[in-house]
């Protein structure tokens, strides 16, 4: 009973709607004679079990040849083809007995032709024309509906057969698609109507219109269940389960019976269910739209449910044909236009009309690559930004750090430009991340399955961070069997031409901490590598602790200050301070101290070490002072008016770098730090230090804290009377120096910190050691007033100034000398 | 990476690129990459009179391996700055050497 067998040799029905049943039905399925494409016809058939098709003809053909001419038909209104099918049962039962006289003879008459016709029609193979064929026929004779019964017949005497759609050599319609009678559709609804739990499908998502078909069907019902027998349908026997056909027969129409039935077979019942929402809930099956809403229309049982259904539908249906008649109303509507109307109208058309062109000849292209596809080769584009610029969270922690650390550090100090002008790649790579991400964001919520892609993206990217970080580790690959090795290379590790193997005993340290200058050097070195580290140690901080105990924090921090105090040992051991006195000639760390490198790392030095090693360092500079190059190669021989440029530079070193920090020190130190340090200093050759800048300065900074401490009134009494006592032996051993305790002559002018330095003894002194100080230094003071008498006022009165800070402090002022 | 990290920091400042052809191009930097290739706007070759064919030329271009010197201000370069990273420098490639 295929299709195109009876399209063809039919012309009536080719004529008819039904010999391209999808299309023009789906649209408007009552509106008779429009041209539809036998060919297209085909090729939809050939995707689906043609049963919907062919039971969708049958019912049309009811309805045109049968009941056309019947006053039901004519008086319903064409929008509701429901009552319209209803009406088909009615007339039918108007005839029922005739029917059923006409069924048993049929069926006597030829059994087996019937089941040759019903059978192959579950097909609908092309091939089964002919039964198709027959079959209509017989629906044009007025005994079309015997004929049909007969077909239960034969069916309710062999029951076996009855699934009729498992005939062998021709694939098996799914069970999802099977046609069901209308009987077993109304058995369903009403089921699920009544039970409403029993019926309910998991995989079927309730849709819409389903809730529209109970009330329909039980009006159907109503009429139905009085002719039951004529209910078999006479185009779909086949499809019928053995149960409906025998019962017609052997039980008249009782329907309590049925539904019974129904109840006692819930899988019988579920299948109809399965069917009706098949066609109206074409959404979730949008690959079996077409074929599925051509089955729904086709279906003679299911359309009468399905009247209402195609209105409702419609919109959707009919989105085709309204374009169309659109476009027809255009040139009506442009005919009103005025002529620039028009043209900006035909202008915008045409424009309107290259855009979907475009977009259409795009779109055969159009689901070329799969989103996995598309994913992929992100992957690999991202992959490869990772391996051309490393790892873009990198930058600002660890190696990413080391690799641009000058440049990431200056822009911290110096506030440079935030966007990178010079690394537009690592930047692109964040920022191409953060676009994905906002991407699949707006999609996130709905959708489950792109926010599993995303993270799955983000995996695979880090992955690839990984990976692309782990490969210059292995910048040699050894083929098996070759002889030699391929070596990588890229812009950031290029081919070492050279590898020398390095073996740790090449490098061994020499035993003895000699004070040669490779070796200082070295330690200078060290010490920079580790205060490195621990700068970028510090910058690892973890985050504060908070009042609620975070065990992972507290671990965190542990680990941190362990780690930190690790550094701190190492970096103290390697400053040398430690070291023993006198067993070399000169001590390491003054040795250090000696070079530029060691000078300025102090300061840094100073900030990662605690308070009693600040106190050690002070101590080792102050016991050595004398021996410090600052103190010793700055010595002013006599005759000498000015140090040698070199050593000038490095006292002014020394000055800017090291005595700061001591200074800060210093200035925060106790009374018995500050004797100890001065007892110390009694302790080596002050006449040197006191003729040298950098030991003078140091003096004046211990003498004026202990006055500020004095001052302060917070001294221990005892404490006072050990720094007095000091402070007489140093000035008694300071004494014989003070008068050449002035570099070079009158005239250089720079002394301004010996003036301080006077000032600072004068205020801690007492009457009678004030006498002698103004004894020792009264020719410097004559003198510079004499030169200050012949210089510019402002050069004077600079000099005068300076003078006069020592004066004060012992209760003068110049202008009693002048 | 050490030259490019650092060169990066003296975008929009003044430089004086010595070619190894001898050319000296003054201008402002506007980029460098990692094969120190230069960018330089608003250029004036020192020596005009000799290369008159640059007088008009704007900005250029030039190839880092065509570069002999570049002639920085001193005042934009933080020495201490520069010596910690070119420690760092060392010691990565120390690493580096030690892995290969």
């Amino acid at each position: 009973m295929s299709f195109f067998g009876f399209d063809h040799t039919l012309p009536r029905d080719r004529g008819h709607d039904t010999s391209a049943p999808g299309f023009s039905q789906a649209a408007d399925p009552f509106s008779g004679a429009r041209p539809t494409h036998y060919d297209d016809a085909l090729d939809f058939e050939d995707t689906y079990d043609g049963l919907g098709d062919e039971l969708d003809e049958g019912d049309d053909a009811f309805n045109d040849d049968t009941f056309g001419g019947r006053g039901e038909a004519a008086v319903t209104p064409g929008k509701q083809p429901v009552g319209k099918d209803f009406d088909f049962f009615g007339q039918t039962a108007k005839v029922a007995g005739a029917m059923n006289e006409e069924q048993l003879r049929f069926s006597r008459q030829q059994p087996i032709s019937k089941v040759t016709s019903a059978q192959p029609s579950p097909s609908f193979a092309p091939p089964a024309a002919k039964p198709v064929k027959t079959g209509y026929e017989r629906y044009k004779e007025l005994g079309y509906v015997a004929d049909m019964r007969v077909d239960a017949d034969i069916w309710g005497t062999a029951p076996k057969r009855a699934p009729a759609q498992g005939s062998p050599g021709l694939p098996p319609p799914p069970a999802g698609r099977k046609m069901m009678s209308l009987e077993e559709v109304e058995a369903a609804i009403r089921a699920q109507t009544k039970k409403p739990a029993e019926s309910e499908e998991p995989s079927q998502p309730p849709s819409q219109h389903q809730q529209q078909y109970p009330a329909l069907v039980q009006q159907q019902q109503y009429q139905q269940n009085h002719h039951q027998q004529f209910q078999q349908f006479p185009p779909h026997p086949q499809q019928q389960h053995q149960q409906f056909h025998v019962q017609p027969l052997t039980e008249g129409p009782p329907t309590p019976h049925r539904q019974q039935r129904d109840r006692k077979q819930p899988g019988i019942a579920q299948q109809p269910v399965h069917i009706l929402q098949r066609g109206p809930s074409v959404g979730p099956h949008g690959d079996k739209q077409t074929t599925v809403l051509q089955n729904s229309n086709r279906h003679p049982g299911i359309q009468e449910l399905g009247g209402s259904r195609s209105h409702a539908n419609s919109p959707g249906h009919r989105s085709h044909p309204s374009n169309g008649r659109q476009i027809i109303t255009h040139p009506t509507q442009l005919a009103d236009l005025s002529e620039e109307d028009r043209a900006k109208f035909l202008a915008e058309d045409a424009k309107r009309a290259k855009r979907n062109h475009k977009i259409f000849l795009m779109s055969k292209d159009n689901g070329l690559m799969t989103p996995q596809d598309k994913n992929f080769i992100t992957r690999i584009q991202l992959q490869q930004l990772v391996t051309a610029t490393g790892n873009p969270n990198e930058h600002g922690t660890g190696s990413g750090l080391s690799e641009d650390f000058y440049y990431q550090v200056h822009n911290q100090i110096r506030g440079g430009p935030r966007q990178n002008p010079g690394q537009p790649l690592s930047n692109f790579a964040q920022t191409y991340l953060y676009q994905t991400g906002g991407r699949h964001s707006g999609v996130r919520r709905q959708n489950r399955g792109g926010d599993n892609h995303l993270q799955r993206m983000e995996h695979q990217v880090q992955r690839a961070v990984e990976a692309a970080k782990n490969k210059p580790k292995n910048k040699q690959l050894v083929i098996e069997g070759s002889l030699g090795k391929i070596s990588f290379s890229n812009a950031k590790t290029p081919k070492p031409l050279l590898n020398f193997k390095r073996t740790e005993n090449d490098r061994k340290a020499p035993a003895v901490t000699g004070s040669d200058r490779k070796t200082v050097l070295a330690d200078i070195e060290k010490v920079y590598s580790t205060l490195m580290e621990m700068e970028d140690h510090d910058r690892h901080n973890p985050p504060p602790l908070h009042n609620d105990v975070d065990p992972e924090l507290v671990g965190r921090h542990m680990d941190w200050r362990e780690k930190a105090e690790k550094l701190n040992a190492k970096l103290w051991q390697e400053l040398k301070v430690h070291e023993p006195i006198g067993d070399t000639e000169i001590h390491p760390f003054i040795a250090y101290l000696s070079f530029s490198k060691g000078k300025k790392s102090i300061q840094r030095v100073f900030r990662h070490i605690t308070h009693e090693q600040r106190t050690t360092i002070l101590t080792m500079i102050v016991v050595h002072l004398d021996q410090l190059d600052v103190v010793r190669q700055a010595q002013l021989l006599t005759g000498e008016n000015l140090l040698n440029a070199s050593i000038r530079e490095n006292v002014e070193l020394f000055s800017l770098a090291v005595l700061p920090s001591l200074f800060t020190y210093l200035g925060d130190a106790p009374l018995d730090i500050v004797t100890g340090v001065l007892g110390l200093i009694l302790s080596i050759n002050v006449d040197i230090i006191s003729r040298t800048r950098v030991g003078v300065s140091l003096l004046t900074m211990v003498l004026s804290r202990a006055e500020l401490l004095k001052q302060g009134g917070e001294v221990d009494e005892q404490e006072w009377t050990q720094w007095s006592s000091t402070y007489n032996q140093f000035f008694n051993v300071l004494e014989p120096t003070l008068p050449s305790i002035f570099p070079g002559t009158v005239n250089t002018g720079e002394d301004i910190y010996v003036w301080q330095f006077l000032a600072a003894i004068g205020i801690g002194a007492s009457p009678e050691q004030q006498q002698r100080l103004v004894m020792a230094v009264k020719d410097r003071v004559m003198e510079t007033v004499t030169l200050a008498k012949t210089l510019p006022p402002a050069m004077s009165n600079q000099r005068l100034a300076n003078v006069n800070l020592f004066m004060r402090s012992i209760g003068l002022d110049v202008e009693l000398l002048a | 990476m050490l030259f490019f990290s650092f060169f990066k920091t003296l975008v929009d400042h003044e430089v004086t690129v010595e070619l190894k052809n001898d050319i000296q191009i003054k201008g402002t930097l506007k980029s460098v990459d990692q094969y120190l290739n230069i960018k330089l706007d608003d250029i004036q070759v020192v020596e005009e009179l000799k290369y008159p064919h640059m007088s008009s030329v704007k900005n250029v271009f030039i190839r880092g391996s065509v570069v002999r010197y570049v002639h920085l201000p001193g005042s934009v370069v933080d020495t201490a700055l520069l010596e910690d990273a070119t420690r760092r420098e060392a010691s990565s490639q120390a690493s580096k050497t030690k892995q290969g």
